[in-house]
């Protein structure tokens, strides 16, 4: 498996850590990788629902406001 | 996660939140229309380290009657559109080529951003689709090369190189460079337009 190689900056420091998410994930499970992502994507749901938005402050942010 | 053919992946993943999201919603919207998933939520299904607050679906065009039929299963289903509560308004949206939005009631995120695919760059997007098997059921994306070049030719933000990068790597073997750059000579064509 690569191992991650710290960038020069930030765009290829996060660069480098996609190559090295993507050989963790073709060396590991999908069970053993997605849990480790799920904590991520779990925590923004749940930040989302407990901090709620109304529709028209949400369509507001996006500049959707008709 | 693997290819099983060229139109089916197979991700024996832990679910999470947002994927039951998705799952659920396109359980309801597969008996109105056809649909296909592009975008972010792509590439998150697929590994990527981020979350997204929506999840961007083109969807057959329909008549006004089917629409009213979709919207009224999403609002008994315990949906709500963030846009209108009024089903022409919506209607008048879709038609315009806007794109409105649904999430669970009272809520805003996540949510599902939905498109009539009107052009020919998005109805191709139902051509070549990916067949996505959960252990919850299956999910339609468009096609990896196509995610690959419009995000790296169209989008272009870094958040979006990341994305193409993150599919790229991940199926490395499985992805068609020449296809990569079909779509791009088209993106930059629809663009000059």
């Amino acid at each position: 498996m690569k191992k991650l190689k710290p960038g020069k900056n930030n765009k290829e420091d996060r660069m480098n850590f996609i190559k090295y998410w993507a050989s963790y994930i073709k060396n590991n499970s999908d069970e053993v990788w997605s849990r480790q992502q799920n904590i991520l994507i779990n925590s923004q749901i749940q930040n989302a629902r407990y901090f709620k938005m109304s529709r028209k402050d949400y369509l507001d942010l996006k500049g959707e406001i008709r | 996660m693997k290819f099983l053919d060229k139109k089916t992946i197979k991700v024996d993943r832990e679910l999470n939140e947002l994927d039951k999201f998705v799952l659920d919603f396109i359980k309801i919207l597969e008996k109105h229309t056809d649909y296909v998933i592009i975008s972010g939520y792509v590439s998150i299904l697929l590994g990527r380290t981020r979350g997204t607050e929506d999840i961007d679906v083109f969807i057959k065009g329909l008549s006004k009657n089917k629409f009213i039929g979709l919207y009224n299963n999403l609002k008994k289903s315990g949906y709500w559109c963030l846009n209108s509560e009024e089903s022409d308004e919506l209607y008048s949206y879709l038609i315009d080529g806007l794109a409105i939005r649904f999430a669970l009631k009272d809520e805003t995120i996540p949510n599902f951003e939905v498109k009539f695919a009107r052009n020919k760059l998005s109805k191709d997007s139902f051509n070549e689709r990916i067949n996505v098997i959960t252990k919850e059921g299956n999910i339609k994306i468009s096609s990896l090369e196509r995610q690959i070049a419009f995000k790296r030719y169209y989008l272009k933000s870094d958040k979006d190189l990341e994305d193409a990068k993150h599919i790229e790597e991940v199926f490395k073997k499985d992805i068609d460079h020449k296809k990569i750059n079909i779509f791009k000579d088209l993106i930059m064509k629809d663009e000059k337009a």
